[in-house]
Protein backbone atom coordinates (compact mmCIF):
# COMPACT_ATOMS: atom_id res chain seq x y z
CA UNK A 1 0.00 0.00 0.00
CA UNK A 2 2.85 2.38 0.86
CA UNK A 3 4.43 1.89 -2.56
CA UNK A 4 1.08 2.21 -4.32
CA UNK A 5 0.31 5.49 -2.51
CA UNK A 6 3.81 6.78 -3.14
CA UNK A 7 3.24 6.42 -6.89
CA UNK A 8 0.14 8.65 -6.83
CA UNK A 9 0.38 12.11 -8.35
CA UNK A 10 1.47 14.85 -5.93
CA UNK A 11 2.68 12.50 -3.16
CA UNK A 12 6.07 13.28 -1.65
CA UNK A 13 6.19 10.94 1.32
CA UNK A 14 4.08 8.19 2.90
CA UNK A 15 4.44 7.04 6.51
CA UNK A 16 2.56 3.96 7.66
CA UNK A 17 2.11 2.96 11.28
CA UNK A 18 1.02 -0.66 11.58
CA UNK A 19 0.51 -0.34 15.35
CA UNK A 20 -2.21 2.32 15.31
CA UNK A 21 -3.36 1.84 11.71
CA UNK A 22 -2.42 5.34 10.59
CA UNK A 23 -1.20 6.47 7.21
CA UNK A 24 0.38 9.92 6.88
CA UNK A 25 0.74 11.42 3.43
CA UNK A 26 2.94 14.45 2.84
CA UNK A 27 2.10 16.22 -0.43
CA UNK A 28 4.75 17.69 -2.70
CA UNK A 29 5.70 21.35 -2.27
CA UNK A 30 3.00 22.62 -4.64
CA UNK A 31 0.29 20.83 -2.61
CA UNK A 32 -1.41 19.60 -5.78
CA UNK A 33 -2.84 16.30 -4.58
CA UNK A 34 -6.22 14.64 -5.00
CA UNK A 35 -7.57 13.11 -1.74
CA UNK A 36 -10.24 11.16 -3.66
CA UNK A 37 -7.50 9.53 -5.73
CA UNK A 38 -5.64 8.57 -2.54
CA UNK A 39 -8.80 7.10 -1.07
CA UNK A 40 -9.26 4.95 -4.16
CA UNK A 41 -5.59 3.94 -4.16
CA UNK A 42 -5.85 2.68 -0.56
CA UNK A 43 -8.96 0.65 -1.37
CA UNK A 44 -7.25 -0.75 -4.46
CA UNK A 45 -4.52 -2.02 -2.12
CA UNK A 46 -7.12 -4.08 -0.26
CA UNK A 47 -7.28 -1.85 2.82
CA UNK A 48 -10.37 -0.05 4.15
CA UNK A 49 -10.17 3.64 4.99
CA UNK A 50 -12.11 4.42 8.18
CA UNK A 51 -11.34 8.17 8.28
CA UNK A 52 -9.41 10.71 6.29
CA UNK A 53 -8.32 14.03 7.72
CA UNK A 54 -6.66 16.86 5.85
CA UNK A 55 -4.86 20.02 6.82
CA UNK A 56 -5.28 22.55 4.05
CA UNK A 57 -4.77 26.23 3.40
CA UNK A 58 -7.18 28.17 1.25
CA UNK A 59 -9.95 30.71 0.88
CA UNK A 60 -13.57 30.28 1.90
CA UNK A 61 -15.74 30.74 -1.16
CA UNK A 62 -19.36 30.24 -2.13
CA UNK A 63 -19.70 27.65 -4.88
CA UNK A 64 -22.20 27.72 -7.73
CA UNK A 65 -24.83 26.02 -5.55
CA UNK A 66 -24.43 28.62 -2.80
CA UNK A 67 -22.61 26.18 -0.50
CA UNK A 68 -19.46 27.26 1.27
CA UNK A 69 -16.24 25.62 0.13
CA UNK A 70 -12.54 25.73 0.92
CA UNK A 71 -10.73 26.60 -2.29
CA UNK A 72 -7.18 25.23 -2.12
CA UNK A 73 -6.27 25.94 -5.75
CA UNK A 74 -8.01 27.56 -8.73
CA UNK A 75 -9.35 24.17 -9.81
CA UNK A 76 -9.70 22.35 -6.49
CA UNK A 77 -12.18 23.06 -3.71
CA UNK A 78 -13.98 21.08 -1.03
CA UNK A 79 -17.56 21.77 0.01
CA UNK A 80 -17.71 22.39 3.76
CA UNK A 81 -20.19 20.41 5.85
CA UNK A 82 -22.19 22.56 8.27
CA UNK A 83 -21.10 22.68 11.92
CA UNK A 84 -20.37 25.31 14.60
CA UNK A 85 -16.86 25.98 13.31
CA UNK A 86 -18.22 26.78 9.86
CA UNK A 87 -20.19 29.63 11.43
CA UNK A 88 -16.91 31.21 12.57
CA UNK A 89 -15.48 31.36 9.04
CA UNK A 90 -18.74 31.97 7.17
CA UNK A 91 -18.67 35.78 7.50
CA UNK A 92 -15.35 35.83 5.64
CA UNK A 93 -16.61 33.92 2.60
CA UNK A 94 -15.41 35.41 -0.69
CA UNK A 95 -13.02 37.72 1.18
CA UNK A 96 -9.22 37.71 0.67
CA UNK A 97 -8.74 36.00 4.07
CA UNK A 98 -6.81 32.74 3.86
CA UNK A 99 -7.45 29.98 6.41
CA UNK A 100 -5.46 26.94 7.45
CA UNK A 101 -8.01 24.33 8.46
CA UNK A 102 -7.86 20.77 9.74
CA UNK A 103 -10.91 18.78 8.89
CA UNK A 104 -12.40 15.39 8.26
CA UNK A 105 -12.84 14.75 4.56
CA UNK A 106 -14.08 11.18 4.70
CA UNK A 107 -15.67 8.91 7.28
CA UNK A 108 -16.53 5.34 6.36
CA UNK A 109 -20.31 4.92 6.23
CA UNK A 110 -21.63 2.22 8.54
CA UNK A 111 -22.07 -1.11 6.83
CA UNK A 112 -20.41 -0.12 3.58
CA UNK A 113 -17.08 -1.61 2.61
CA UNK A 114 -16.24 0.53 -0.37
CA UNK A 115 -16.88 4.25 -0.95
CA UNK A 116 -19.15 5.21 -3.80
CA UNK A 117 -17.06 6.53 -6.65
CA UNK A 118 -19.56 9.29 -7.29
CA UNK A 119 -19.65 10.47 -3.67
CA UNK A 120 -18.03 13.87 -3.31
CA UNK A 121 -15.82 14.52 -0.32
CA UNK A 122 -17.16 17.06 2.15
CA UNK A 123 -14.92 18.82 4.62
CA UNK A 124 -16.07 18.82 8.23
CA UNK A 125 -13.99 21.49 9.97
CA UNK A 126 -12.36 20.17 13.16
CA UNK A 127 -9.98 23.05 13.84
CA UNK A 128 -9.25 26.52 12.47
CA UNK A 129 -5.47 26.62 12.83
CA UNK A 130 -4.69 29.97 11.27
CA UNK A 131 -6.30 32.98 9.63
CA UNK A 132 -4.26 35.35 7.45
CA UNK B 1 7.59 56.75 -11.54
CA UNK B 2 9.67 53.69 -10.69
CA UNK B 3 8.70 54.01 -7.03
CA UNK B 4 5.01 53.99 -7.95
CA UNK B 5 5.51 50.85 -10.04
CA UNK B 6 7.34 49.14 -7.18
CA UNK B 7 4.59 50.04 -4.71
CA UNK B 8 1.95 48.71 -7.13
CA UNK B 9 3.93 45.48 -7.59
CA UNK B 10 4.22 45.08 -3.82
CA UNK B 11 0.48 45.58 -3.31
CA UNK B 12 -0.37 43.09 -6.06
CA UNK B 13 2.02 40.61 -4.46
CA UNK B 14 0.28 41.00 -1.10
CA UNK B 15 -3.04 40.15 -2.72
CA UNK B 16 -2.01 37.24 -4.95
CA UNK B 17 0.77 35.43 -3.06
CA UNK B 18 -1.51 34.08 -0.28
CA UNK B 19 -3.88 32.73 -2.93
CA UNK B 20 -1.07 31.07 -4.84
CA UNK B 21 0.18 29.41 -1.66
CA UNK B 22 -3.19 27.87 -0.89
CA UNK B 23 -2.74 24.13 -0.82
CA UNK B 24 -3.17 20.81 0.94
CA UNK B 25 -0.49 20.55 3.62
CA UNK B 26 -1.06 17.11 5.09
CA UNK B 27 -3.34 14.09 4.83
CA UNK B 28 -3.86 11.50 7.55
CA UNK B 29 -5.87 8.33 7.18
CA UNK B 30 -6.99 5.78 9.72
CA UNK B 31 -7.23 2.43 8.01
CA UNK B 32 -8.61 -1.01 8.81
CA UNK B 33 -7.46 -4.41 7.61
CA UNK B 34 -3.79 -3.53 7.27
CA UNK B 35 -1.37 -6.39 7.95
Amino acid sequence: MKQHLGRQSGVQKVDVSLIDGKVDVTPQEDGQIDPAQLLKAVYDSGVTVAEMEVTARGKIVKDTSGNLALQVSPNQSFTIAPNDLLKTVEPLADSPAVFTLRGELYHKPAGKKKPEASASLKLLILEVQKKE
Amino acid sequence: MNTRKLVLLFLLGCVFVPTLQAQIKHIEMRVEGMT
